[in-house]
Formats: structure tokens, sequence, C-alpha cells
């Protein structure tokens, strides 16, 4: 089966006045139909720049994909026209975005955003669009749908506006979702919330995600797979259990090691990672995380790993790949629970 | 996570929610500022002479009272009359007439064109841009009076001869509103390029808004996205330039027929009535005849500054 989406050698730009940013730096990755792949990563990895690449979203000037292919249903995204771009957005590949507050326009109703890409897409009248979008309200859990089509994005909680853009992405029965960190301005309790309506739908509607996040806690919930970003590479892939039972990059196993827990206790301190993501305008040579590993070796300061295959689907990029399972077992990671599909 | 994952259609019943309209919301806030209101009445009070005026005022603007002239003020002539002895009460209120003409007209004109001009320098940006904002800042360095001046000033003449060669047309200068063109033309060209900047500088900053790359991700032409997302909301600073700039246009018209160059007597106009007055003032008997139309102005150059305050406040609570 070809896969729906399928990503090689993708390598993002910004040509700033301070320097050029390489913000993806030739990543490949696919998605299936039906499937949920995670991208997980600390803020500043190249979550959001891959995203916005995907759609040819990327603010230019400055940025710019400089290389690589996106196959989207058999086309290179990259080749295709303006025109037929617009086409895909918001109606082939649909986009929910960080901050619900931001993402909506302050002086429009809820029912002239939402009904938009109806409009445009769909060829929908005003009464149509209406109708469905009470519909999509409904199916996104908001009550008194008909009062909330005539509100102002202020007028909305938090967890409510990112309802309403989930609503609205999935108004043009998108074939893939990209929700770009959909949870993390929200509280706790919404984000779980939000977490659980992903699932619901995603099991209704059958659609792809790429599902976003800097916290491998969440993503766990949902994800067939997951990629671990860092400094705009990939650098370990693998489906989700085998990934969280014996992570192979430093990187994935420190992340893991920093997930509050709830069996662990408020007092009980986390393990975040030392030090700081690269530079991305002076690119370090060889493994670039190399700075932070507490594994490194010599090779690592002057070459920089490709992704390696270390298990059933599972791959890394570190020369060493240590057996991350045996260094979180002190640390009691048989209490990370991964959720069954489902629950 | 298990204890989490509870319900997800929110099922709490709650009241539908109460929603007030904006523009319920606006009023409220215009209507606590008095000054704004009374400069709203004013302009009202304004609309209300200058559509009204040939059943308003007392006697034609034209008509001549040739055994009254030079009176003082009477019961016949509230404001007294003139030298050719036309009564200046209803000459007042014909010059709010050619206000209400020529101020809403020019600057409609001068903010349709800084409106185009505006959103295409700041949403093509590139030499797009260059062109209309050079064109802008030449017009931006000359002082604008100066510069309606010279086109009424130059063309005014032209149109005329031009006009007056066209058969059709010559009932039409006879009529005395061709030189409305004029100064209507004049005063749209020095208004634009305030209005290009304003919208410019707001397309500028709006394009970086997150709501407008949701709306491309969205896959929102364009033009729609300009229209729909961008302009409306730019609409505040174009509501409040557009009150402010009828204050400014009713002032220009009645600078430029001080000058002689504007409207040109018989028409009423205020900046013209100040000017043929003017010998009066030296009398002691008559000073009213310059204050009258000189007053007026001010009261509504004012009138519109406190309405566009007041709808500045109103439209950006979050500002104050
Ligand atoms: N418009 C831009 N101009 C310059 N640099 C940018 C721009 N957008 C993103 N970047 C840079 O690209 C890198 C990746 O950012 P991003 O993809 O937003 O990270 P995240 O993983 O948190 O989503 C960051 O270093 C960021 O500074
Ligand atoms: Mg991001």
């Amino acid at each position: 089966m070809t896969p729906l989406l399928d990503v090689r050698d993708l390598e993002t730009r910004f040509f700033t006045r301070a320097g050029t940013v390489h913000a993806v730096n030739g990543i490949s990755f696919s998605v299936n139909e039906g499937e949920t792949v995670g991208m997980v990563g600390e803020s500043g990895s190249g979550k959001s720049v891959t995203a916005l690449s995907l759609l040819r979203l990327i603010p230019s000037p400055p940025g710019r994909i400089t290389k690589g292919e996106i196959l989207f249903g058999g086309r290179d995204l990259r080749n295709v026209d303006l025109g037929a771009m617009r086409a895909i957005r918001g109606h082939e590949i649909a986009m929910v975005f960080q901050d619900p507050m931001s993402a909506f326009n302050p002086i429009l109703t809820i029912e002239r955003q939402l009904t938009e890409g109806m409009r445009v897409h769909l060829g929908m009248s005003a009464q149509q669009a209406r109708k469905r979008a009470l519909d999509l309200l409904d199916m996104v859990g908001i009550a008194h749908p008909e009062a909330q089509l005539c509100s102002y994005p202020h007028q909305l909680s938090g967890g409510m506006r990112q309802r309403v853009m989930i609503a609205m992405a999935l108004s043009c029965s998108p074939k893939l979702l990209i929700a770009d960190e959909p949870t993390t301005a929200l509280d706790v309790t919404i984000q779980a919330q939000i977490v659980d309506l992903i699932q619901r739908l995603k099991r209704e509607l059958g659609m792809a995600i790429l599902w976003i996040t800097h916290d491998l806690g969440v993503t766990a919930a949902l994800a067939d797979r997951l990629l671990v970003m860092y400094a705009g590479q990939i650098v370990e892939e693998g489906p989700l259990r085998p990934l969280y039972a014996d992570p192979r990059h430093p990187y994935t196993i420190g992340l893991l090691q920093s997930i509050p827990r709830l069996d662990r206790g408020r007092q009980d301190k986390l393990n975040p990672i030392e030090g700081a993501p690269p530079d991305l305008v002076t690119y370090p040579v060889g493994c670039p995380f190399t700075p932070r590993c507490p594994f490194a070796i010599p090779q690592c300061h002057t070459e920089d790993p490709p992704l390696m295959e270390v298990g059933m689907g599972q791959a890394a990029a570190c020369w060493v790949r240590p057996h991350g399972g045996e260094l979180l077992r002190p640390q009691s990671i048989q209490t990370v629970e991964i959720p069954s599909q489902g629950s | 996570m298990a204890e989490i994952v509870a319900s997800t259609r929110s099922a709490i019943p709650q009241e539908p929610p109460r929603r007030y309209s904006p523009m319920a919301e606006f009023w409220q806030r215009f209507s606590q500022n008095v000054l704004a209101v009374l400069g709203l009445l004013i302009i009202i009070a304004f609309l209300f002479v200058g559509l009204f005026a040939p059943w308003l005022a007392p006697y034609s603007h034209t008509d001549q009272d040739l055994a009254n002239t030079e009176a003082s003020p009477s019961l016949a002539h509230p404001l007294g009359t003139d030298r050719v002895g036309r009564d200046q009460f209803s000459r007042l209120i014909w010059g709010a007439r050619t206000a209400l003409i020529v101020a809403p007209t020019s600057v409609i004109i001068g903010l349709t064109l800084g409106l185009l001009l505006g959103s295409a320098a700041g949403y093509f940006g590139g030499w797009v841009d260059t062109i209309i904002m050079r064109i802008s800042d030449v017009l931006f360095a000359f002082p604008g009076l100066l510069f309606a001046m010279l086109i009424a000033s130059t063309l005014q003449p032209r149109i005329e001869s031009w006009l007056l060669s066209i058969e059709a047309a010559k009932p039409f200068v006879r009529s005395g509103y061709a030189e409305f063109f004029v100064v209507i033309a004049a005063l749209s060209l020095v208004g634009w390029p305030g209005i290009a900047r304003i919208i410019r500088g707001q397309i500028l900053t709006l394009r970086e808004q997150p709501f407008i790359e949701a709306a491309q991700a969205v896959g929102v032409p364009s033009w729609r996205i300009l229209t729909h997302h961008l302009l409306p909301n730019a609409l505040t600073p174009i509501i409040v330039s557009l009150s402010m700039g009828m204050g400014g246009a009713i002032l220009a018209e009645s600078t430029l027929s001080f000058y002689g160059i504007g409207i040109q007597p018989p028409t009423a106009s205020w900046g013209a009535m100040i000017i043929n007055n003017f010998q009066f003032w030296r009398t002691p008997s008559a000073p009213w005849m310059v204050w009258a139309p000189g007053l007026t102005v001010g009261v509504l150059v004012f009138a519109f500054n406190f309405v566009g305050d007041g709808l500045n406040e109103a439209l950006n609570p979050r500002r104050s």
C-alpha cells in the first residue's frame, strides 16, 4: 500500500539577516491512511515548520523549502500550482493550530469562520453550510450550537475554541488532519478532553492524523507511531509500544524521563534534559545532540548519524544506541502507562 | 490517563449563553463620551440643515434685496445682508449644503483611492508597494492645502472652458455646480495618501497575525482573505479617519473658497463668505458677518474630531 503522505528528505530554511536558520534538515516520514503519527520534540525542533511546509505555508521571504518531495495522493505538493495547493488546503489536508485564540479572526462570528471552508471548497450555500456547521459543533461536543454560531471568538473559553477549530478542520472531511500542539495552550483537564475528542473522532471518521506535541505523555494516548524530532531532524522513530519500552536514542530516553507522571507525586522531581538545543544558524558538525548527551563518543562530534534500524520498524539516529529500557527501569518505567487503543 | 479519558460530548446542561451584539456594546461605550455625543448631535443638525436648506432658509442664497444692502441684523435679516443685499443667514444655511456636497464626496473618493492603493501596496508588496508608496510620499511632502490650491487653480479654467465647448454641458456649468468637480477632485487627490498609509500599515501588521495563516490553511483565496479578513480588521482606523477627514475637508473647502479658487459666488460657501465680508471686519458694526461662518466651520471641525475620538475609543476598548 502506498502511504497517503510520503515526505522525502524535506529541508526548510529561513534566510534571515542573522543568518540561515536550518529549521528542517532532510527529514523523511510517511503517514498511511487512517494512521495517527505522533511528532514529538522540544519547542524549536522544527515541528511547526514541518507542518507548514506540508501545506506550503512557509512565510516567504524569509523561508523556503529548499529540498525534498512531499508526495500526497501520488502528487508532489512542491510542484503543484498555487490554485491546486489552495484546493488541497482545508479540503484534503486540514490543520488545527496551537493557540485557539489567535487562530481565529477576532471580529468575525464563529459561523463565518466555521463555514468558510465549506463555502470555498464544497460550494455550499450559506444555509447548507450553517446546517452542517451545527452538526459539526454537536459532533465536537459543543452545547447550544445555534447560540455559539453567532458568538465571537473571545466569548468562548479556550477549550471551546479548540473544539470549534477542530470542527472547522473537519468540515470538509480531510484525508489528513495536522494537529500542531492543539492542547499546549489549554489547561490540563481541558487537554485531556481534547485528546479524548480527537481519539473519538479518529475512530468515527477514520482520517489520518499527524499529531504534533512536545509532550510524550499526551501523544501516547493517540499515536500509532512516533517520530522524535531534534534540531530539525528525526532522531528516532518507531511504533508506540516498542519505542516506549526500549527507546534507543538518548534524546528519546531523556524525554521519557521528563514526563510528569501521576504515580510519582508532586514532590518527585522530573529529569529534564540538561542543556539547550543547538543554534540552528550555526548548525553543528556531527550529531546535534552531542553537547547534551551522556553517552557521546568521539565519533559523535565529527559525524552526524543517519537513522539506523534497531528493531521492527524502529530506527534511531545514534552511533551508540543504548538500551533505554534498561536505563529507564530503575526509575520505574514499568509504570509508564501506554493506554491501549480506544481506552 | 484512563480516569481523565471520560466524557467527550460535554453533557453538562447549561443555559444557552447570552450574547450582546457588538453594535449594542459599541453604542454603550460611545454614548458615555459626552463630547462625542455632542459632536454627533451637531453633525446631525448639520446634515439636516444641509439636506433641507431650500426649505429652511428664509430666502434663496442668490436673492438680492437691493433696497437693503449692508444691512444690520433685523427681524427680516437675522445676520444682516452683504454688499449686494443677499441675506447672510440664508447663505449660511446654503453653505451647509455646499459643505455637505463637497466634504463627503471628496472624503469617500479619497477613501476609495486610499483603500485600493493602500491594500494593494500592503498585500502585494514588492514593486507595487514601492510605486504606490513613492507617489504617496511625493503627495505627502507637499502641504496638502497648497497642492489642492495648485490643482484647483490650474484645472478650474481648463475644465470649465472644456465643458463650455460641449453644448449639453453648458447649463450645468452655468448652474454653478461644475466648480464642485474641481474642488472635489483636488481634495480627493490630497486625501488618499493618508488613508493609503493607514491601510497599508494595518495590512502589514495584520498579515502577520496567526488567524491569517489559519485562513490560508483553510484554503481561502487571497482576494477573499483581503476583503473578508484583512480589511474588516482595519475598519476602525478607516472609520476614525473618515470622521476626522470630514472635518478636514470642510475646512479645506472653506479655505480654497476663502482664497477664491474654490466654490465661486453666487453659490454659497462659508469660506467665500468670510473673505467677502472681511472688509466689514473693520467697520465695528458688522463683525458677525465674519464670525458666523467662521464659527460654523470651527464648530463643525471640532464636532467631527470629537466624534472621531469617540469612535476610536468605543471601537478600541482594549487600547484605552
Ligand atoms: N518565520 C521564521 N523566520 C525565521 N525563523 C523561523 C521562522 N519560523 C520558525 N523559525 C525557526 O525555525 C525553528 C523551528 O521552529 P518551529 O518549527 O516553530 O519549532 P517547534 O518544534 O516548536 O514547532 C526555530 O528555530 C524557529 O526560530
Ligand atoms: Mg510549534
